[in-house]
């Protein structure tokens, strides 16, 4: 029998059973009686036992039956729940998930997962090793199995390869194009019975749409559930007292975008930890608790996933940023204190920071600009705020879906332009009369506020035009705004994002393009990229 | 007609290859559960000709799944699939009314073998 075809199923569902396995050993070591996850703990060892067996993966057979061992004597409370325990417990649970991607890859393992067998049947025998911190009680007696109480509702799944929704989106996504010509033809015919079918159509095609965005999207959870044990680790790496905090990893965002999450989250939390909070003798000096917190949630927010990262740690030293600024060169706008947009702009250029750590965000100048490009290049935005003593928080804005959004179409000369509707917030017309031009670029009086205007004629390399009347689209990221001047707003379109490009360089105007419903292409307009080139004048 | 078959385990993996092994050789899956309680409630709906029962699963194990069973169809054919080291389990399941067992890892020999004999 070909187990070639199974080496994938096993590695995701490994990966899961190591995800969930961690999640209660960390449980386990700070309420050593906590029976479930004791019980969940050996369910998800034996599972990849169970597997990595019918695999032929017998590096990883062995060390996690050794592991199933030990945690049948604390079940059966013949072992007692222990620090050292659990500690190696969670150091075996590290290796199988190392082990299971290189059993996966063919790799030798046969010495890796020893070393640890041997620490296990030293802890299944002897009860503890010289390090042994102080005995717990032993886990409490099991609750009667398949009680009600203990009985949570469990979905059903189906387990779909990503290459077949992604096929389906991108059906979908044509059928869209598709209907837009039939809703233009239609617009236009007295037949009544085509006219109601084709809106018939209209509605069910949204209903479908709807449906397989929905079938694309999954809980943060399956990122988020690795977050504990690495901040865990790294604050004890650290020395340092972190209580982590999660919340709303219920929230589901599209999982091609999810996969992409991963890495800037961990810069974050890294920042936070290295750089953000103190230690709890400089927190205890400075008149806070010892231990420092440590927030990540997510919230839905419109069409929108907002990730936060927060610590209430040291917040960010503005002087020395700005004295780094400009050793660096960097053009400031205003005098005085940095605001916290100006802030996000100086960390994140590229090699900002220097060893000597002027900034409490990165000490490695690696961490904001890389978290920067690949939320932009997501079609996503990040804000920063920072209060010196208070602490730091992240946002991360993303949108719900990469596939298809909905798009406000704006034309310049013949071209057509697609502007995401999410960083639309109303579209105008304004008399020339509100328009100035000032030293630092035009702007325009929008109820009773100076706000900044940028023409698309002009950043497309176009001669200036002006008209008595100008046609506003107004933009906005969180807290900034800013008008764009194009020639015609044409409609608004759900259009599919055939690509979307990382923007490379930060000017970047465009950061993908569309096929749209009569066939023509139209450029998409990264309103992120375009505020930051406004900003910096 | 083929003989159906309800797959409990709370390994997706383990699963669809008993899925594929059985399917394989001509049996028809009619249905899977992942946990004890909804083999219980599988096999009230479905009425499989047998059942393939993993031992540990949340929820509710696999032996008292079989006794659960069984007190719905005192006829049902329940094969157990056990991992090694759980030979005390195997015997209070054939004790609860299971009809024989498997051990992991799997040869689709071994398993077809068996689930011939329960049958047969």
């Amino acid at each position: 029998m070909d187990l070639a075809r199974y080496a994938e199923l096993f590695l995701t569902e490994s990966r899961e059973h190591l995800a969930v396995m961690n999640r209660h050993l960390l449980v386990l070591e700070r309420s050593p009686g906590a029976r479930e996850s004791l019980d969940a703990t050996f369910r998800a060892v034996h599972t990849v036992k169970g597997m990595s067996a019918t695999m032929g993966y017998d590096a990883v057979t062995a060390l996690a039956h050794e592991m199933e061992t030990v945690l049948d004597a604390l079940r059966a409370g013949r072992l007692a729940v222990t620090a050292s325990r659990i500690a190696a417990c969670l150091d075996v649970a590290d290796a199988l998930e190392g082990m299971v991607e290189g059993a996966v890859r063919g790799d030798d393992l046969a010495s890796v997962g020893e070393p640890l067998v041997q620490r296990l049947r030293v802890l299944a025998t002897d009860g503890e090793d010289a390090a042994a911190a102080p005995a717990v009680p032993a886990a409490t007696p099991a609750a009667p199995s398949g009680s009600p109480a203990a009985a949570a509702p469990r979905a059903r799944h189906v387990r779909v390869d990503i290459g077949r929704l992604d096929a389906l989106t991108d059906l979908v996504g044509e059928l869209i194009l598709a209907r837009g010509r039939l809703v233009r033809e239609t617009a236009v015919s007295d037949n009544a019975p085509l006219v109601e079918a084709a809106e018939h159509t209209t509605r069910l095609l949204d209903d479908l749409q709807h449906a397989v965005l929905h079938a694309r999207m999954v809980p943060v959870s399956h990122v988020f559930d690795r977050f504990p044990r690495m901040v865990r680790d790294a604050a004890r790496g650290l020395g340092k007292d972190v209580v982590f905090d999660m919340d709303g990893d219920d929230i589901e965002i599209d999982r091609s975008l999810l996969d992409e999450l991963g890495d800037p989250i961990v810069h974050l939390l890294r920042n936070a930890l290295d750089h953000g909070l103190e230690t709890a003798a400089e927190r205890v000096a400075a008149g806070k608790p010892a231990e420092g917190h440590l927030t990540l949630c997510a919230a839905r927010e419109r069409s929108a996933v907002i990730v936060r990262v927060s610590d209430d740690g040291r917040g960010m030293d503005r002087a020395a940023i700005t004295r780094r600024a400009r050793e660096l060169g960097v053009p400031r706008r205003g005098r005085g204190a940095l605001n916290d947009a100006e802030l996000l702009e100086i960390i994140a250029r590229p090699g900002f920071s220097t060893a000597a750590q002027v900034t409490a965000v990165s000490g490695r100048g690696v961490g904001i600009d890389a978290v920067l490009h690949r939320v932009r290049a997501l079609g996503g935005t990040v804000e920063i705020t920072s209060h010196e003593g208070q602490g730091t928080t992240v946002t991360l804005r993303l949108p719900l879906t990469l596939a298809i959004v909905r798009a406000l179409l704006t034309r310049v000369d013949d071209e057509v332009y697609a502007i995401p509707l999410t960083h639309v917030s109303e579209a105008l017309e304004t008399d020339r009369s509100e328009l100035r031009r000032t030293r630092g670029g035009e702007v325009m009086l929008h109820h009773g506020q100076r706000m900044p205007v940028l023409r698309l004629r002009e950043l497309v390399q176009l001669p200036r035009e002006t008209h008595d009347t100008e046609q506003v689209v107004m933009l906005e990221i969180g807290e900034r705004r800013a008008g764009l001047i194009v020639d015609e707003l044409t409609s608004q379109q759900d259009i599919v994002v055939k690509r979307f490009d990382a923007a490379r360089d930060g000017a970047a105007l465009f950061s993908g393009a569309t096929i749209l419903a009569d066939g023509a292409p139209a450029l998409i307009v990264d309103v992120g990229g375009l505020m930051r080139g406004q900003h910096h004048g | 007609m083929n003989h159906t078959v309800l797959v409990c385990d709370d390994a997706i993996f383990m699963r669809t290859l008993i899925s594929d092994i059985l399917s394989g050789s001509g049996y028809e899956v009619v249905g899977q559960a992942e946990t004890g309680a909804q083999a219980v409630e599988r096999y009230q709906q479905l009425r499989p000709d047998l059942v393939t029962m993993d031992i540990v699963m949340p929820d509710m194990g696999g032996i008292d799944a079989v006794k659960e069973i069984t007190k719905i169809d005192p006829a049902a054919r329940i094969l157990m699939c056990s991992a090694m080291g759980q030979q005390a389990l195997v015997v209070e399941a054939i004790q609860a009314g299971a009809k024989d067992f498997v051990v992991k890892p799997f040869q689709p020999a071994r398993v077809l073998e068996a689930v011939a004999r329960v049958l047969g």
